[in-house]
């Protein structure tokens, strides 16, 4: 009898411990996929705010294409990055709130092909920026926006 | 209200623009008519302190239909006064607010830096919320004056007619001139915050 109690006490311990250290595994994927998320928001406000700049740039009554150079280059700089943010496990899943559809994941390929196009647009766009002529960059904000809108129509979700 | 609403819904902000100044002409106009319109629009008829309210929820509960009122009681007139509060708020917020995606700006969202937009744009729309459960409140108010105090509210409101047990002061209209003169303004400064 005392050896069956013993047997039991271990069972008790181990597994206690293993669930603790799932659970810890669980708490700290759970705090990774958040910072991952977080991350993820934060570069995209960066390129919501270098957007914004060039609009309202474009809109002055004399815009300044070094302005426009400089948002182009942070939009050039973050666009490639793009796949990157986007892990497996830090969808709707992950339990934190985002946007970012499941798609992305079950439409892999679709995801990367229109990522792929922002990139090579934000790439162009830089490149026009830095010709320096305003008209020029007015023309290509509009192709730039059309690919932010390619993504976002399919695979971000509405508030 | 439901074309604003639903013009953000399905993505139509240009209608949804335009609909936000013709709201602000229009809320411009009714507060230009509350101030110099016809006796029972005016703000001062109807616009009361605690003390009257409280009086007026007072015979409201114990049933004391004597004391017929003409034009909005003090609760209407909270009412209005929280319903034009809130309008003038959202349609403020709006003019600095945001798409998403920085497509359709209002037009003073130039003046904000991102952050500032997005959180604009986000009081926007809780102060919207906070409009439509004043309205859901308003509507069913109106309701129950038809139903329970068999009181027509709304259709004096547009034909300036109603009929009453008790003596009351008649409304007195308002010059057409006054009329005329408040929508013109209320028309032109929407125009000149839209074209600006």
């Amino acid at each position: 009898m005392k050896e069956a109690g013993k047997v039991r006490k271990h069972s008790i311990l181990t597994w206690t411990a293993a669930a603790m250290i799932v659970g810890a595994a669980g708490v700290a994927v759970g705090a990774d996929m958040a910072s991952v998320i977080q991350a993820r928001q934060a570069h995209y406000k960066q390129i919501g705010a270098a957007s914004k700049g060039i609009f309202d740039e474009l809109n002055k009554a004399s815009p300044s294409a070094t302005v426009i150079q400089g948002y182009a280059k942070t939009i050039d700089g973050l666009a490639p990055q793009i796949p990157s943010w986007f892990p497996a496990g830090s969808g709707p899943d992950a339990g934190v709130k985002t946007h970012a559809r499941p798609e992305i994941w079950s439409d892999a390929a679709g995801f990367a092909q229109v990522a792929q196009a922002f990139a090579t647009e934000a790439h162009h766009f830089d490149q026009v920026a830095a010709a320096g002529d305003v008209n020029a960059d007015r023309a290509e904000f509009t192709s730039l926006g059309k690919a932010c809108g390619a993504c976002h129509s399919k695979y971000r979700a509405k508030d | 209200m439901p074309a604003l609403w639903w013009t953000a819904e399905a993505d139509q902000l240009d209608w949804h623009r335009l609909l936000g100044y013709v709201t602000l002409g229009l809320v411009l106009f009714r507060i230009l008519w509350g101030v110099a319109g016809s006796s029972t629009a005016r703000f001062s008829s109807f616009i009361k302190g605690p003390r009257a309210i409280a009086a007026y929820v007072g015979d409201l509960v114990r049933g004391r239909t004597d004391k017929l009122v003409i034009g909005h009681n003090p609760l209407g007139g909270l009412s209005v006064a929280a319903m034009l509060a809130l309008i003038v708020a959202d349609v403020v917020l709006g003019l600095f607010a945001t798409d998403e995606d920085g497509d359709h700006p209002g037009p003073f969202d130039k003046f904000l830096t991102f952050d500032q937009g997005s959180a604009v744009t986000q009081w926007h729309h809780w102060v919207f919320n906070a409009l439509v459960a004043l309205i859901c409140l308003h509507l069913a108010a109106i309701v129950f004056y038809a139903v329970v105090k068999r009181d027509n509210l709304v259709g004096p409101m547009f034909t300036g007619r109603k009929t009453s047990a008790s003596a009351v002061d008649p409304m007195t209209r308002a010059p057409l001139w006054r009329l005329l003169a408040a929508a013109a303004i209320a028309a032109a400064s929407a125009v000149l915050i839209a074209r600006s």
